[in-house]
């Protein structure tokens, strides 16, 4: 394995992926205003997408990987549609968007 | 190929920082910002996995499309500077750096005691007429399941934008 350049080493790139989950993860609970929960599952989602690649390149030889990534791309834009519509009602009705103040339905 | 090992290091930090960015910084614009330069680095290391396509895919789709729409949301439901006192809660930067690291050092386990196969490998790289060819030969149900998502998507979203104005 040491003699392979370091761009084909498949754990450097699997490495990257659980940054980016770990990253992820992270701003998902640390932030505190919806929108940057949504760019934090953003990255959750490019990390799987990346892994999809990894192993696609790495250990197949037909682009399956390739296949699911696209539709992972497609899925997070109609994601991304829908999550922003209700930030925006949400804003439209309590002012802020700070998951703290959307405990409504919780009292 | 050194060059190339030292672009690659170049790209994959450049990965990092961005996400490190996104997470870290105070305020939203820099996070989107952040986002950007990660979503700019993944497709350099798709093009460093043989994926041009999938490449050119992300930077049309998430950096086109995905954090224009994030930078429109920011503008209009704008959380610039509205409390940036309450931004800082150490108990849960600390939660969340607890649980980020378990299941990094988990992951990162599972990844360094796998034994890989060696797999085909090949140097032949799949083009996109492969892909083409596979979205619609044997991938065909999920490609149009994906189309009518984004058809649904789009609808419910003009409705959600729509018809809830009245009773505000």
């Amino acid at each position: 394995m040491t003699a392979l350049p370091l761009f084909n080493n498949i754990n450097i790139y699997l490495f990257i992926g659980i940054f980016l989950l770990a990253c992820g993860i992270v701003g998902v609970v640390y932030r505190r205003t919806l929108i940057s929960m949504l760019i934090s599952l953003e990255l959750i989602m490019n990390g799987a997408g990346l892994n999809f690649i990894v192993f696609n390149r790495f250990l197949s030889d037909r682009p399956y990987g390739m296949a699911f990534t696209l539709f992972i791309m497609g899925i997070a834009a109609a994601e991304t549609a829908i999550a922003l519509a209700i930030i925006i009602l949400i804003f439209r009705r309590f002012k802020n968007v700070e998951s703290d103040d959307l405990k409504e339905m919780k009292d | 190929m050194i060059l190339a090992d030292a672009i690659f290091i170049l790209i994959a930090l450049m990965t990092m920082a961005g996400a490190l960015a996104t997470v870290l910084a105070r305020s939203v614009i820099y996070a989107m910002v952040g986002l950007v330069i990660t979503m700019f680095g993944i497709a350099g290391l798709y093009i460093y996995l043989n994926a041009p396509f999938i490449a050119m895919m992300q930077i049309l789709i998430y950096v086109g499309a995905i954090s224009i729409l994030i930078a429109f949301a920011i503008m209009v439901a704008g959380p610039l500077s509205q409390k940036p006192k309450e931004w800082t809660t150490l108990k849960r930067f600390i939660a969340a750096l607890v649980v980020a690291a378990a299941s990094f050092f988990l992951f990162a386990k599972i990844v360094m005691q796998s034994k890989w196969l060696p797999g085909i490998f090949s140097t032949s790289s799949l083009t996109t007429k492969d892909i083409g060819r596979l979205l619609f030969d044997k991938l065909m149900l999920p490609f149009e399941l994906i189309s009518i998502l984004l058809v649904v998507a789009i609808i419910g979203a003009i409705m959600l934008a729509l018809f809830s104005r009245g009773n505000k």
